[in-house]
């Protein structure tokens, strides 16, 4: 959809001025050479993309091991999911994922950075406040995997970090098997999601604050506006690019979620933490219904083409 | 202009296709001129398992006997197999012997699509279906549709493995405890290291453990006849039955007396291993595939193991299968590579590394743990009792039981629990036609 939606904004118009004046053939060249230009990336679109979207979305109107011959199944793998309660859960997780890395992160995110931009920066020093924005974008440098593995040794129930830190300290009534409860192993995933994408939005805040008209907040203070109203009502309606950015990459990153279930929880215990990426996955490969995980991939791709398109909307009626 | 431009677009992804086409084929036509003077022999145990110790071996007799054979091995990884297989058998760069699987849902699958080659006159020919026990054959042979337990040979393996009990003998010692040969001596067992303080049996509930638990219960009632219909469709499964109900409340009841931990719902297979391995265990229920890792890793306390107390019917088969790819450029060779597999110098060290040989007696077993290992194996085999896997009969089971365990183990419904594993073997099962 950003490939389709883009050139409609960023119009690349025929040079008519020196092709009206220069000789020729310059004139008549029209688009033609830039499109030349596209070539690789429309070529590399076609393999990486465009191929197998279309090979997945036929797949799912089969029934496949993965070996042999598929066996035309037209709408029975959508309509599987339709009754299917472990798809449905995966749904209702996703949802939850989007507010612990989209919802969650910018709300956070926002307050951070106007902390950090407006008092540490001024109280303290913009190296400080530096300091601290790296340390909070830290996570998002670590391989996803890697952070999974060393979050799950932390909240290993027996042994983690966290279990034995709360018995030292006298708190063991409160050491609990967090992954392990379906009561509070998707709050643990989100906790943990949370921690992982917060650094993003403060980022990408960071840099929409700088380039805001300071002169706008302190005519807002002098009119007596508080912290919050200023905010809110001046630097808010400043930053309204990025913050769509963020949660269109966001939400977009929270449906895809694959690595920290896949390292955490396998989408257990039962289903408590299962999503659809996941489900897909086990699907192909371990349930060997490679036309029913073709079925939830396509769903999710359509959910998240949807959810660009919205936000894409939102974004230019705003713009606009 | 613009049409010009296009047509320069689809003939350079024309061009692009070309050579991503030549690209994929250009090994399979290599592979296709390659010699028949090679052997390629492909497995995904790990260096320094009984298997990849004896299998050596087993190239090694092989080059004696084809003085002027190459053989090239390439050691895969379970994964790499388990999610390509289909795609690399399907090409003409094949090995010509490998490991693979065995049930339905792996090496049955392969045969069915014909990827594999038929081994029924070699079986005749090698004298391998003498070697194999009845309980061993049924792993090695599946029907047109893929099934496990008729029809032609498709695979051999040289090995079996079962479910047994891992005891620390010290921790036995310690809380005298004796060797239970009843379930109800297991239970007063039980009891006893949960009054001091001590989990008796470590777990795994997000991996293949929990299920394992679940299976022996349920095979403590069940008759043969109730296997074969389980795992072999050949009659209606009642998962309302008095062996499944007990299994899922006596696998509740267990958890909630403390038997098996909670908290090792989460927990990996590794993780139990390394439960059992450290002491906080004293017991643990698995694989006997676990006896070499316990024998290498295990040297500050002695262990044995012991039969799952009052059952006649005990989870266990074939291992893991050698199977000769349809597109093979050697078969010949692979036959006879295949063949090394089963000599008693292979069979000797499958034996004293820790694993069970299909044709070892313990006389001649060197280390007592393993002479008791496969003693208990021939008591199962003689008694007809191996029940192969919870698993196995739809290739969605593994992950269903997973979590339907874990369930359990928070609380679930067990008539839920029944309901829903009902309803998904049911679906399979009619899909098969």
């Amino acid at each position: 959809m950003l490939a389709g939606t883009a050139p409609a904004r960023i119009r690349i118009a025929p040079p008519r001025g020196r092709a009206g004046a220069g000789a020729g053939s310059t004139g008549t060249r029209g688009a033609g050479p830039y499109l030349t230009y596209l070539l690789p990336a429309a070529a590399a679109f076609t393999v990486v993309i465009a191929i197998p979207l279309v090979m997945n979305v036929y797949t799912s109107f089969t029934r496949w091991t993965g070996v042999g011959p598929r066996q035309w199944a037209g709408l029975a793998n959508y309509r599987q999911l339709l009754h299917d309660s472990e798809f449905w859960a995966s749904m209702w997780h996703s949802l939850a994922l989007v507010a612990a890395m989209a919802v969650v992160p910018t709300v956070l995110g926002l307050l951070l950075a106007a902390a950090l931009f407006d008092v540490i920066a001024k109280r303290f020093s913009p190296r400080v406040a530096s300091l601290l924005r790296a340390c909070i974008y830290l996570p998002q440098v670590l391989p996803i995997i890697v952070a999974a593995i060393v979050w799950s040794w932390i909240l290993d129930p027996q042994y983690g970090a966290l279990n034995v830190a709360l018995r030292d300290v006298g708190l063991g009534f409160l050491a609990h098997d967090l992954l392990g409860d379906p009561h509070t192993a998707l709050l643990t995933v989100m906790a943990v999601l949370i921690w992982f994408q917060l650094g993003y939005p403060v980022v990408i805040f960071m840099a929409g604050l700088q380039r805001t008209d300071p002169a706008l907040g302190e005519a807002a203070e002098i009119d007596g506006a508080t912290w919050r109203q200023r905010l809110w009502l001046v630097t808010v309606p400043q930053i309204r690019p990025e913050i769509y950015v963020v949660l269109l990459t966001c939400t977009v990153a929270s449906l895809r979620t694959f690595g920290w279930i896949y390292a955490l929880t396998t989408g257990g215990p039962g289903v408590a933490t299962q999503v659809p990426s996941y489900y897909s996955y086990q699907s192909f490969f371990t349930n060997l219904d490679v036309g029913y995980g073709s079925a939830i991939a396509t769903v999710m791709t359509l959910i998240i083409l949807l959810v660009s398109i919205m936000f894409l909307w939102l974004q230019r009626r705003h713009a606009g | 202009m613009p049409r010009k431009s296009a047509g320069l677009l689809i003939a350079a992804l024309v061009a692009l296709s070309a050579v991503l086409a030549a690209c994929g084929s250009s090994g399979s036509s290599g592979a296709a001129a390659s010699s028949p003077k090679v052997l390629k022999v492909w497995w995904y145990e790990g260096p320094g398992s009984a298997y990849q110790i004896a299998w050596d071996q087993a190239i090694a007799d092989f080059k004696k006997q084809h003085p002027g054979v190459t053989v090239q091995f390439s050691l895969k990884s379970f994964n790499q197999m388990q999610q390509n297989a289909s795609m690399i058998l399907n090409s003409s760069d094949v090995p010509d012997v490998m490991e693979y699987n065995k049930g339905d849902a792996t090496a049955g699958l392969l045969s069915k699509q014909g990827l594999l080659t038929d081994l029924t006159p070699e079986a005749t020919k090698y004298g391998w279906d003498k070697l194999l026990g009845p309980d061993l054959q049924v792993t090695a042979k599946y029907d047109a549709k893929g099934v496990m337990g008729s029809g032609s040979w498709y695979g051999v393996s040289d090995y079996a493995e079962y479910l047994t009990v891992y005891y620390n003998k010290a921790l036995f010692a310690k809380y005298g405890v004796s060797v239970p040969t009843t379930m109800a001596q297991l239970t007063a067992a039980m009891a006893k290291f949960v009054k001091a303080g001590v989990t008796p049996f470590a777990n795994a509930g997000n991996d293949y453990m929990a299920m394992q638990y679940l299976y022996e219960m349920e095979l403590s009632q069940a008759t043969p006849q109730d296997v074969q219909h389980y795992e072999r469709y050949t009659g209606a499964v009642d998962f309302h039955d008095a062996a499944w109900t007990n299994a899922v409340k006596t696998f509740q009841d267990w958890v909630n007396k403390g038997y098996i931990a909670k908290d090792s719902v989460g927990l990996t297979a590794t993780q139990a291993g390394n439960d059992f391995e450290t002491g906080k265990n004293p017991m643990l229920m698995s694989g006997s595939w676990w006896a070499g890792t316990f024998e290498s890793d295990i040297k500050n306390f002695s262990w044995g193991t012991f039969l799952w107390p009052g059952n006649t019917l005990n989870a266990g088969s074939g291992g893991n299968l050698f199977v000769v790819p349809k597109n093979a450029a050697s078969k010949q060779l692979a036959y006879d590579f295949i063949n090394d597999t089963l000599q008693p110098d292979v069979q000797k060290l499958l034996a004293n590394n820790g694993a069970v040989p299909v044709a070892a007696t313990p006389s001649g077993v060197t280390n007592p743990l393993n002479a008791q290992l496969i003693q208990n194996f021939q008591t199962l085999a003689n008694n007809n009792g191996l029940a192969y896997y919870p698993d196995w009969p739809t290739p969605s089971f593994y992950n269903l039981l997973l979590a339907q365990t874990q369930d359990l183990m928070n609380g679930a419904s067990a008539n839920q629990v029944l309901g829903t594993l009902q309803s998904n073997y049911d679906q399979y099962v009619s899909s098969l036609g």
